[in-house]
């Protein structure tokens, strides 16, 4: 980044050019939007021009960090915030314990949600002493019952979901290939399925170098080295994958972004 | 104290080991237990968010408070959130206690639609040119690992977009570099991703019998 | 290191990049380039498996986004959606992603519109409730119990789009379009467990990371990044915004190839005298 401090004429000059650019921008959106349509079209195209003009200002932490994007930023950790204040109460708290409860349509009703949903709520505002300093130890008991539930829930699912399946998964198509008498590695044509059993080696070669890699962190021998070094090119390869798998998901965003602008903004046809 | 440290401990044992159980108890008799447990987190969860944002609100509060640097920016933070409770509670005219119809767009939607859809898009898209940026200035092949990673980046951003099928077909084969991408990313890039998953749910099982046994306790935060 | 530029010339060749990225991404969409693709293997097995089920299946779509990756995802929900109702398969939309609630909600409802859809009858929006882990095996369950209302306060009790609903098991299809963790929960606490197919529809930057899964069998497909959007489009035959990207795609691609190599180009190019010298 620039030193913060800018000669006078530089400042003047980037105050002029952001008066321009802000002057372009509202004619544009005046005449690209029609602001006298009736309230809901006024409303509509308000919203556009609002939501163009926070784009732009976030993509103005390009040229410089600048108060602009700072206002934005924090605004839309507000909205967001007030956003989903709003809906933990629409989607969870009104209908799982005020309408369950209070709201119960029956008396029968509220009698059977008191009875399941007590504890729950109970457990709930322990957990809201966490924000108390006195207090706090309380919420240990909503969170002791959490976490002590989801890691036994955890452990059997991980062992079955992550481990086993993954594990038959990385030595199934070696044992189809062997199994079935060679026919698979020998059968017509034989550099296919050759082919297969020898991706299927390069994935289980591959697998057990990085794990080495991984738990084996301690200085060790000569083919210790070479299992690690291994494991290291096939980390890097993956990596290197990931790498052009993210350049693709960015610039995804980045022709979202672009896409609005040029076609709901500046309303050009595709 | 016992009930502030012992008694969360003996819970974490005892419904950690109840939910290890139940999964091998059949369904007829666990399934009643395992829909009333997770039917509390489910209530649980809702307070659980309020939670995290009062914290989030909190700090911005003790940024004003102290007159930290940019503390005036957190008041942006105050609008925002103030704006969109108010309208939410608001409701269209119909308050908190009950639905609005949700067939017209209200004012709540519209800062959603409007203030933070773009603001979200639009701070993820900008690292599309931070990574260009850094790609050129950064990305080497200085040596043998770094080569590997920048080849493998090559064949996946080319042969993952169109073009590279219409340069395949100037010599005679389209799906050439869409298939050199698939055969990376279905061996080298398996391989890797399948041991970094092994070596994590070894970690991750370890970790959760250190809680159920109360070795890790960092879950009960801090004091006495 | 023969590379070695001062500050200044740096900033004037961040933003010279910077530039060229913008152009990159402008110019295509205003210059025709005729890019033909094929379809992905793995994307065709998402379709495939939708295609194989008989009309009046319930397929969950459990949509775990927000608008931060709206531009990857919503081309995917698109076509998904317009997927199950060419084929006349009940779509149950969730979502474990509270700031997605309002997008998903008009992703459903543009979808449903311009098939001619009814909601509750057709197809069904359940909203969110908040548990993650804990409500997909609430779910399992008891999924009228987890959601007692639609998003649009219909009680999902005698709802036409769940008849036949009870649980989980009662779904033919599972399919995650996520920008998080959700896939792996899913796979763990809902497929395996209930043994329900099921298919995915990532971000690009989650892709590389399902392949375990998709080798394994626990996922029959994916759907990776706008490119997995586009390809989908492709084969329920309604180009959209996905499709229309790609060769957008395709020049902002080439050109930051053509940086990463000119760029390690004057990298060894610099080095050659230095090594001379030493």
């Amino acid at each position: 980044m620039e030193s913060p401090e800018q000669p006078p004429l530089r400042r003047t000059i980037e105050s002029g050019v952001m008066i321009a650019l802000l002057a372009a921008f509202l004619v544009v959106s005046v005449l690209r939007h029609n602001l006298f349509g009736g309230p809901a079209h006024v409303k509509d195209s308000i919203g556009v021009i609002v939501a163009a003009a926070l784009t732009l200002v976030m993509y103005s932490f390009l040229y410089r960090d600048n108060p602009m994007f700072k206002s934005a930023e924090n605004l839309y950790v507000g909205v967001a915030l007030g956003y989903q204040a709003v809906i933990t109460w629409r989607e969870s708290l009104r209908p799982e314990i005020f309408d369950a409860i209070v709201a119960a349509p029956t008396p029968e009703a509220m009698r059977e949600a008191l009875i399941h949903r007590s504890v729950p709520i109970l457990l709930g505002f322990l957990l809201l002493t966490r924000l108390s300093r006195k207090y706090s130890w309380l919420s240990r008991y909503t969170y002791a019952l959490m976490i002590g539930w989801g890691a036994g829930l955890g452990i059997v699912l991980t062992i079955d979901t992550y481990i086993l399946q993954q594990l038959e998964a990385a030595a199934k198509p070696l044992q189809d290939g062997m199994l079935s008498g060679g026919a698979a590695a020998f059968s017509w044509p034989w550099w296919c399925d050759a082919g297969a059993v020898a991706g299927a080696v390069a994935v289980l070669v591959g697998t057990v170098c990085v794990l080495f890699y991984f738990f084996f962190s301690v200085r060790h021998g000569k083919a210790g080295s070479a299992v690690s070094k291994v494991g290291i090119w096939f980390l890097m390869i993956s990596f290197g994958a990931s790498y052009g798998y993210t350049v693709m998901g960015r610039l995804s965003l980045l022709i979202g972004r672009v896409r609005f602008l040029m076609f709901e903004w500046l309303k050009t046809s595709p | 104290m016992w009930y502030k440290r012992t008694i969360p401990l003996l819970l974490v044992f005892a419904i950690g080991l109840a939910a290890f159980v139940q999964e091998f108890v059949p369904a007829h008799f666990s399934g009643r237990f395992r829909e009333e447990i997770t039917m509390w987190w489910r209530i649980v969860g809702g307070f659980g968010l309020f939670i995290g944002l009062y914290s989030l609100l909190h700090m911005h509060v003790f940024r004003v408070r102290r007159r930290t640097p940019g503390w005036g920016y957190s008041l942006f933070v105050f609008v925002g959130a103030l704006a969109m409770v108010i309208v939410g509670l608001i409701n269209e005219g119909y308050g908190p206690l009950i639905d609005a119809p949700k067939d017209v767009k209200g004012w709540f939607d519209w800062g959603y639609d409007h203030v933070m859809n773009p603001c979200a898009a639009t701070i993820f898209s900008i690292l599309a040119f931070f990574m260009a940026s850094a790609a050129f200035r950064t990305f080497r092949a200085r040596n043998l690992s770094a080569a590997l990673l920048l080849a493998a980046a090559l064949v996946v951003m080319f042969g993952r977009v169109p073009v590279s099928e219409t340069v395949g077909s100037w010599f005679g084969e389209s799906s050439f570099f869409p298939k050199l991408a698939d055969a990376l990313m279905k061996y080298p890039n398996l391989a890797a991703k399948r041991g970094i998953m092994l070596g994590i749910s070894l970690g991750a099982i370890a970790q959760s019998l250190r809680i159920l046994f109360g070795i890790e306790r960092s879950y009960m935060g801090g004091g006495d | 290191m023969g590379e070695k530029i001062d500050t200044r010339q740096l900033l004037v060749v961040r933003r010279i990049i910077y530039l060229l990225v913008a152009l990159a991404v402008i110019v295509p969409y205003l210059v025709k380039l005729p890019l033909p693709f094929a379809p992905l293997e793995d994307s065709r097995k998402v379709f495939d498996r939708v295609e194989a089920l008989p009309a009046g299946s319930h397929v969950l779509i459990s949509m775990d986004f927000d608008p931060s990756a709206e531009a990857e995802l919503r081309p995917m929900a698109n076509a998904l959606l317009a997927h199950c109702f060419q084929k006349g398969l009940i779509p149950v939309v969730m979502t474990n992603w509270n700031t997605g609630l309002t997008l998903v909600d008009g992703i459903c409802k543009e979808a449903a519109g311009k098939a001619g859809k009814i909601s509750g009858k057709d197809w069904v929006f359940l909203g969110f409730r908040p548990g993650f882990t804990d409500l997909i095996v609430n779910m399992g369950e008891n999924l009228k119990g987890a959601f007692t209302q639609d998003y649009y306060g219909k009680s999902t009790q005698g709802m036409g789009a769940l008849a036949g609903v009870a649980s989980l098991k009662n779904i033919d299809l599972i399919v995650n379009v996520a920008a998080g963790s959700t896939v792996e929960a899913w796979i763990a606490y809902a497929a395996d467990r209930h043994k329900i197919p099921f298919a995915a529809g990532t971000t690009a930057v989650m892709a590389p990371d399902m392949y375990p899964w998709l080798n394994s069998g626990q996922m029959a497909g994916l759907l990776g990044g706008l490119r997995g959007a586009a390809d989908y489009e492709l084969l329920v035959r309604q180009p959209g915004d996905a499709a229309k990207g790609m060769q957008v795609q395709s020049v902002s691609h080439v050109l930051l190839i053509v940086l990463i190599v000119a760029a390690n180009i004057r990298f060894f190019v610099g080095r050659r005298p230095a090594k001379r010298g030493a």
